[in-house]
């Protein structure tokens, strides 16, 4: 049993790069052709949790809850953190859950699965869904303290204690970057600025040796693959799903075209002329009518 | 009734309310003088604050639209924690003692809907709360409505149609801003998996609704809580504390550029084109929310200095009102409209005319920006001699 014991939440989200996403005509998401990847914020946490590994020798699970397609954004995470264990948690009776639902299956399988777990990573939010809920809920009922937005973090072994740094915008004020020093075990969602950066000789060099490791294993992941079910895991059927969801989608329709806010005047591109006035106006209403 | 008013978690830096505190409060209050007449009830808007020494705070909210305060003062709430912010929100919200003290009502148990700020902190602090409370959260919402509804569905109500009163339809739009879906947060009461889920909660995103008007002659009940807290609900300490300005300062800048997805066709080309633009009209650069998720391979130099969160404008971002603002290759979802509707002056270049873009700006330049600002700069750069930007 490794020091420190990691596990990261990732999840397989629609890829929204050009080429990959596909969007209807009427502006939406085409999910249909639309491809799926490791999300990006959960590619962040991934990198975290590496990081956890180069310095510290730590074992990362990575886990993930999900059609069996979603084996992918497993693979890819392996690629991202030398995972030592990918743990997929599939099952018909977990379809349609919203968050706390969700938040329940991870609790359920981090706390039997991965046993003894010191530090849980997930990504800031999902890219599709975007409620960055699923993090916190899941911290909360493992009972495990949340440290949100943090853009970097180191762990005292000795004490096991986590010293994060924070970044927090306060609307209509600043923002803050706060350092907070909390005891093991921590969830910390990963902000999409973090990055890991590894400053000695020897960290490198540790870096390069397991980033091998990582290419390596993510060839082969299907020998660090377990899949669980509902039953393996033991969840309540009353908690996960649709039946353990508070909310549900009740519809969904187009935002209608808000009224005009202003009327516009349409001016060819290709008219030298009519951009002449163009940059007049600019000129003009940033306040310089100067005229030398 | 088990289940009565509204709360409103506050959120504030040294006892003055952040504008979306006071934007949920002047939602609320519209909310349930609406909700008060329809079903002629007398529940209440309740705002909850944490914090040390906020006394003066908790007036003002009074004056801002709620009818009762709820506050919990103590050293150890000075700066926001999320563990212990969690516990003591949650205390409030299942306290009948405190409840009772500003309504006659009785049978208190949880309040009946729930607001909170979709922001860093009220975002991450509504999740553990409503996972503590065991009940729905809708995030980042811009539209609500209480309701009557007849809902049908599979597990909720076992395929049977069921009325539910007073049911809050929670609007949130979608990433792409063209779609809006809405949440319900509903008791199960199939008889196989029955349950009572309220609160009925969710996030609301800032610079949405409108505050009302400060009022002080409002009058309403502010409540003292003692929370209760041991050395583990402590467990976090903040050992340092910087306020940091963003490198990307749009509040200065009299213009602002901003691109989207617009500049596909040859991305890195585009935002130096972009960003010559900002330099020549002495603004800063912005992006559409779609720009944040780096959807184009470009040099990481660009992508890190442009393709970045704290260049979104718009609900997800920051909010400008530049006295000039230029839209290139921007189709104008409702979400970044948000962020800029409030500029002085506004340039859209777009080769589709029916872009919403088009109803928000002042001059729709129609065509490529590829085409149109290698033109539009070289105006700008002609007239610059006699035309002298005043600073």
């Amino acid at each position: 049993m490794a020091d420190l014991n990691v596990a990261v939440i990732v999840k397989l989200e629609p890829d929204f790069s050009e080429g990959n996403v596909s969007y209807n005509t009427d502006g939406t998401l085409n999910r249909a052709e639309t491809k799926s990847i490791l999300g990006p914020h959960s590619a962040v946490a991934s990198s975290a949790a590496f990081y956890a590994k180069v310095l510290y020798g730590a074992r990362v699970a990575v886990t993930t809850m999900g059609p069996p397609i979603a084996d992918t954004a497993l693979q890819q995470a392996q690629l991202l953190s030398d995972a030592d264990e990918l743990h997929l948690y599939s099952d018909r009776m977990f379809a349609g859950a919203d968050t706390l639902a969700t938040a329940e299956v991870l609790k359920t399988g981090i706390s039997k699965v991965d046993g003894k777990t010191d530090i849980a990573f997930s990504g800031h939010r999902a890219s599709d869904g975007e409620t960055g809920q699923t993090g916190p809920q899941t911290a909360w009922k493992l009972g495990f303290t949340f440290l949100g937005n943090v853009i970097d973090y180191y762990v005292d072994m000795q004490s096991r204690t986590v010293r994060a740094k924070r970044l927090i915008s306060l609307q209509g004020f600043y923002d803050v970057i706060e350092e907070v020093e909390a005891p093991l075990p921590v969830f910390i969602a990963i902000d999409p600025s973090y990055r890991a950066s590894f400053n000695t000789v020897s960290q490198r060099l540790t870096f390069e040796k397991y980033q091998k490791e990582a290419r390596d294993r993510a060839q082969n992941y299907k020998q660090y693959l377990k899949v669980f079910n509902g039953q393996q895991l033991g969840v309540d059927p009353k908690l996960v799903g649709l039946p353990g969801s508070p909310t549900i989608v009740y519809k969904v329709e187009k935002i209608p075209k808000a009224k005009a806010s202003r009327k516009a005047q349409v001016v060819e591109g290709s008219s030298r002329e009519q951009l002449a006035k163009v940059a007049a106006k600019m000129y003009e209403v940033l306040g310089g009518i100067v005229i030398k | 009734m088990k289940y009565q008013h509204l709360y409103v978690v506050i959120e504030h830096e040294d006892g003055k309310p952040l504008p979306v505190s006071l934007e949920m409060l002047g939602e609320a209050r519209r909310l349930m003088d609406g909700y008060n007449k329809r079903y002629s009830a007398d529940e209440k808007v309740v705002a909850v604050v944490l914090g040390n020494d906020v006394h003066r705070l908790c007036e003002d909210l009074i004056f801002y639209g709620a009818d009762a305060v709820i506050y919990a003062d103590s050293p150890e709430l000075l700066h926001t924690r999320n563990l212990i912010d969690t516990k003591v929100i949650s205390q409030i919200a299942t306290n009948k003692e405190l409840a009772i003290k500003f309504s006659g009502a009785p049978g208190f148990v949880k309040p009946r809907y729930m607001f909170f700020s979709a922001d860093n902190v009220g975002r991450q602090l509504s999740s553990t709360v409503l996972a503590e409370l065991e009940s729905g959260l809708a995030s980042d919402i811009n539209k609500l409505v209480i309701e009557d509804l007849e809902i049908k569905h599979q597990h909720k109500t076992r395929g049977e149609p069921m009325i539910y009163e007073r049911t809050l339809e929670m609007y949130r739009p979608d990433f792409s801003g063209f779609l809006w879906t809405t949440i319900l947060c509903l008791d199960n009461r199939n008889p196989e998996i029955e349950r009572e889920y309220h609160p009925q909660a969710c996030s609301i995103i800032p610079g949405v609704f409108a505050p009302i008007e400060r009022d002080s002659a409002r009058r309403g009940t502010i409540v003292d809580y003692a929370p209760k807290f041991d050395g583990r609900d402590l467990r976090v300490k903040i050992i340092g504390r910087k306020i940091v300005k963003s490198a990307v300062d749009f509040d200065s800048k009299k213009a602002v550029v901003s691109f989207g997805r617009g500049i596909k066709d040859s991305p890195e080309e585009n935002i130096k084109m972009v960003a010559a633009l900002a330099k020549q009209l002495e603004g800063e650069v912005g992006v559409s929310l779609p720009i944040s998720k780096k959807p184009f391979v470009v040099s990481e130099g660009m992508s890190s200095t442009y393709m970045i969160p704290d260049r979104v404008i718009g609900t997800s971002g920051r909010k400008v009102a530049p006295l000039l603002y230029v839209a290139a290759g921007i189709s104008g979802a409702m979400q970044h409209i948000a962020g800029m509707k409030e500029a002085g002056f506004v340039v859209a270049i777009n080769p589709d005319e029916d872009s919403p873009i088009k109803d928000e700006c002042d001059i729709f330049i129609r065509g490529r920006m590829e085409d149109v600002i290698p033109l539009l700069l070289e105006e700008l750069r002609k007239q610059k001699p006699a035309i002298e930007v005043k600073k």
